[in-house]
C-alpha cells in the first residue's frame, strides 16, 4: 500500500483527510483515486504545473512524472509551489 | 428581511450580514481559507451560496454551501474538450438563469452550464467555437467572461477583451453586440469584436436596457445592445473604470466608480468617487457623503453591488461600504480585509 500525504489546503478538500493508502503501481494512478484529483490534475489529465509531488523525496519531475512508478511501501507527498503575497 | 454580502476576496470568502437598516454589519470569515473568491453569490431560487474560486497551484473550481457557509461541497471536473486545444484557466463569474440552470464564466473567454446545481458544468459549445475567437486577446486579468444576464429568453454576456455578445437561443448561438463601442487599443476603432467590457448589466425592470462600463468608456442601449450611446462625456471625470451598478427599479439610474486610466488603476485626484446618474447618462453627480475624499482605491469589475434598497462595493484596500439606495450617506461596513474581489448582495 501507497501512502499519499496532503498539504492543509487540499485536506480540507478531501473532507479533511491528510493521509491516504492506496493500492497503486504509479504516481497518476494513485493520484487519480484521490478525492481531489481534479486539483492535481488538468482536463488533460497532466499534471498542474505548479503541484509538485515527491515519491521517497525524490521529485517525480526528475523522473517520469505520473508514469514514476511506486512500490508498495512508497510515501507519495504532495507539495504545492512555494510563492508568497 | 435581512441582507448578506457574500465578500470574495483574495484570501477567501467572507460574508457581512445587517438587517433591514443597513447600519450595523456584523462580519464572518474567512471560509474557504486559502482559495481566492473571484465571485460569490446566493442562488435566489435555493439559498445555495456559490463561489468562483481559483488557486494559481490547484486551478478554477466552483465550491457551493447549502448553509450559507458551514461546509462545502466542489464542482467535479470542469474544463475544455482537448480539441479545442484550450485549458480553463479561471472561474469567473455564478449566474442564476431560467429554470434550474446555472451559468459559470471563465478564462479564456467560456462559458460552462449546470442543470444539477453546480455539480457537473458543460462547456457552452457556441461560445467555444465562435467564429470571431481568434480576434479576441486576453485584458490584464486574462480573456475572462465577466458578465452574464439572463434576461427572459435572452442571454448576455461579455468578455475582456471579446466585447458583448447575445445569445436568443439559449446560448446556441452568440451574435456580436459592439456597434459604436470604442477600442482605441485596437487598429480598427470600432471592430466588431475585441472590445474590453469590463461590466455589463441588463436593467431588471427595462429589459432592452443595457449598461456597461468599458475600457474606453461608458455607455447604454436601449435596444438589447444592437446600438450604444457613449455617456462618460457627461460629467464623469475619466471614462476608465470597472464598477457599475443599477438601481432595481429606475432604469434611468446608473452608477459607477471611475478610475484615472487603464495605466493608473485608481481614484481620480485621490477621490473615492461613486457618479450617479438619474437621467439615462446625461448627467453625473458625484455621491459620496461618507466616502473619504483621500483615498488612491481601486475597485474591481465584480466589486459594486445593488438590491432594492441599498449599494455595496468593496475596495482592494480591503473596506467595504454601504449606502441606501441612491447613496445619499455611505458608511464602511468592513474595513482592512484582504483585497476585495468581488460583492454581491442577497435577502435572507
Amino acid at each position: 500500500m501507497a501512502i499519499v500525504l496532503l498539504p492543509g489546503t487540499l485536506a480540507a478538500e478531501a473532507g479533511g483527510e491528510k493521509r491516504f493508502e492506496l493500492h497503486a503501481a504509479t504516481v497518476g494512478e494513485a493520484l487519480r483515486q484521490l478525492p481531489v484529483a481534479n486539483l492535481l490534475l488538468d482536463e488533460a489529465g497532466q499534471l498542474r504545473r505548479l503541484v509538485n509531488v515527491f515519491v521517497d523525496g525524490i521529485d517525480v519531475r526528475g523522473g517520469r512524472l505520473l508514469d514514476e512508478p511506486l512500490g508498495e511501501e512508497s510515501e507519495v507527498r504532495i507539495v504545492g509551489a512555494i510563492a508568497g503575497g | 428581511m435581512g441582507v448578506l454580502l457574500p465578500v470574495g476576496t483574495k484570501k477567501g470568502l467572507f460574508l457581512l450580514r445587517s438587517d433591514a437598516d443597513r447600519k450595523k454589519w456584523e462580519l464572518e470569515g474567512p471560509l474557504l481559507p486559502g482559495w481566492p473568491v473571484y465571485h460569490a453569490i446566493v442562488d435566489p431560487r435555493d439559498g445555495v451560496l456559490y463561489a468562483a474560486t481559483n488557486s494559481f497551484i490547484y486551478g478554477g473550481t466552483v465550491h457551493r454551501s447549502r448553509d450559507l457557509g458551514r461546509t462545502w461541497e466542489r464542482a467535479e471536473e470542469i474544463g475544455l474538450p482537448e480539441e479545442s486545444g484550450l485549458k480553463l484557466n479561471a472561474t469567473w463569474h455564478v449566474e442564476p438563469g431560467n429554470g434550474s440552470e446555472l451559468w459559470l464564466g471563465g478564462d479564456p473567454g467560456v462559458l460552462f452550464r449546470s442543470d444539477d446545481g453546480g455539480v457537473t458544468w458543460e462547456v457552452n459549445r457556441g461560445l467555444l467555437e465562435h467564429p470571431t475567437r481568434e480576434q479576441w486577446q486576453p485584458g490584464a486579468g486574462g480573456m475572462c467572461c465577466h458578465s452574464i444576464q439572463v434576461v427572459d429568453g435572452t442571454m448576455y454576456i461579455a468578455i475582456s477583451a471579446a466585447g458583448a455578445f447575445r445569445s436568443e437561443d439559449g446560448g446556441d448561438s452568440w451574435t456580436p453586440i459592439n456597434k459604436d463601442v470604442a477600442a482605441d487599443f485596437h487598429p480598427e476603432k470600432y471592430p466588431e469584436v475585441g472590445q474590453c467590457v469590463h461590466k455589463l448589466l441588463a436593467h431588471p425592470a427595462r429589459p432592452d436596457r443595457l449598461w456597461q462600463q468599458n475600457h474606453c468608456g461608458v455607455y447604454r442601449s436601449d435596444d438589447r445592445g444592437d446600438n450604444w450611446e457613449r455617456l462618460d462625456g457627461n460629467g464623469l471625470p475619466s471614462d476608465f473604470g470597472f464598477a457599475l451598478a443599477l438601481d432595481a427599479e429606475d432604469p434611468d439610474v446608473a452608477y459607477v466608480i471611475p478610475e484615472v486610466s487603464g495605466e493608473q488603476h485608481f481614484t481620480p485626484d485621490g477621490r473615492l468617487g461613486v457618479y450617479r446618474t438619474a437621467d439615462g447618462g446625461d448627467s453625473w453627480q458625484l455621491a459620496s457623503n461618507g466616502l473619504p475624499d483621500r483615498a488612491w482605491a481601486a475597485v474591481l469589475r465584480e466589486g459594486f453591488a445593488y438590491d432594492d434598497a441599498g449599494l455595496y462595493f468593496g475596495t482592494q484596500s480591503g473596506s467595504v461600504w454601504s449606502a441606501p439606495r441612491g447613496g445619499s450617506e455611505w458608511i464602511e461596513a468592513a474595513g482592512n480585509l484582504p483585497p476585495i474581489l468581488s460583492v454581491e448582495a442577497a435577502h435572507v
